[in-house]
């Protein structure tokens, strides 16, 4: 799941990093069978994971 | 013109044409145009859609997840993909209602559901329902969510659909009966 290897890559995140209003970032599925991916990510400290670290 | 004629056909400068027509209906009635500038709107450019879900969808946490919505109920314009992209592409321009349901069965630690309006791929409108956090949802608590806003669509490209999200736990977008389901519908409610 994409939220465990972006907790795994960041071991600081925590779900409340991945909440509507309260979080900087969001995972998004558009039910269109290529799974989750990246929508929005402006983490205040943490760089975007790059495609090879979630790969 | 003619008094008694039934109907008037108006020619376009290059082409088309429209015809007036009055039913053959006894009674007399006023329709008046108002001292306004803009385009008149009759049904067959007003379009109108509902949608629905009529299976569980399971979903994960934390994650925005677009609401498969593969029913219709009707979709007059022929505006809604329901096979694909679950998305409404309305082909006239103006101002649409829309109103949408996201019915949710959710876990015993789920706390917190949002009902997401997206436009041309982007969140437009959410209507969030954070419980109590000292409360959660039952292990097998069902909950519907309800939002309704009103955008501009261009009439040729943009594009709105539904999205649902909810807060730990594990947890579907449940499926009951048609009524009772996840649901998107709008229609026209002014023109551009």
């Amino acid at each position: 799941m994409l939220i465990e290897q972006i907790k795994s890559i960041y071991p600081s995140l925590t779900d409340e990093d991945f909440r509507p209003i309260k979080g900087t970032i969001v995972i998004q599925n558009d039910s269109d069978g290529k799974g989750d991916y990246i929508a929005k990510w402006e983490h205040p400290t943490l760089a975007r994971p790059t495609d090879e670290e979630l790969a | 013109m003619d008094d008694s004629m039934s109907s008037m056909i108006l020619n376009g400068d290059t082409s088309g044409a429209i015809t007036v027509t009055v039913p053959a209906v006894a009674g007399t009635n006023t329709a008046t145009l108002p001292a306004a500038t803009g385009t008149v709107m009759v049904s067959g450019n007003m379009p109108a859609f509902s949608a629905y879900a009529n299976a569980s969808q399971t979903v994960s946490s934390n994650v925005n997840t677009k609401v498969v919505l593969q029913n219709k109920n009707f979709d007059t314009n022929n505006c809604f993909d329901a096979t694909t992209n679950y998305r409404f592409t309305p082909t006239v321009a103006g101002y649409y209602q829309f109103n949408a349901q996201l019915f949710l069965a959710g876990s015993a630690t789920t706390t917190q559901i949002n009902l997401l309006i997206y436009k041309n791929g982007g969140s437009y409108n959410e209507r969030l329902v954070d419980l109590n956090p000292s409360a959660s949802l039952t292990s097998d608590g069902e909950l519907i969510v309800s939002g309704s806003t009103i955008i501009y669509m261009n009439g040729t490209t943009d594009y709105v659909e539904l999205y649902g999200y909810y807060y730990l736990g594990t947890s579907t977008f449940s499926q009951n009966s048609q009524a009772i389901t996840s649901r998107f519908s709008g229609s026209l409610v002014r023109s551009a």
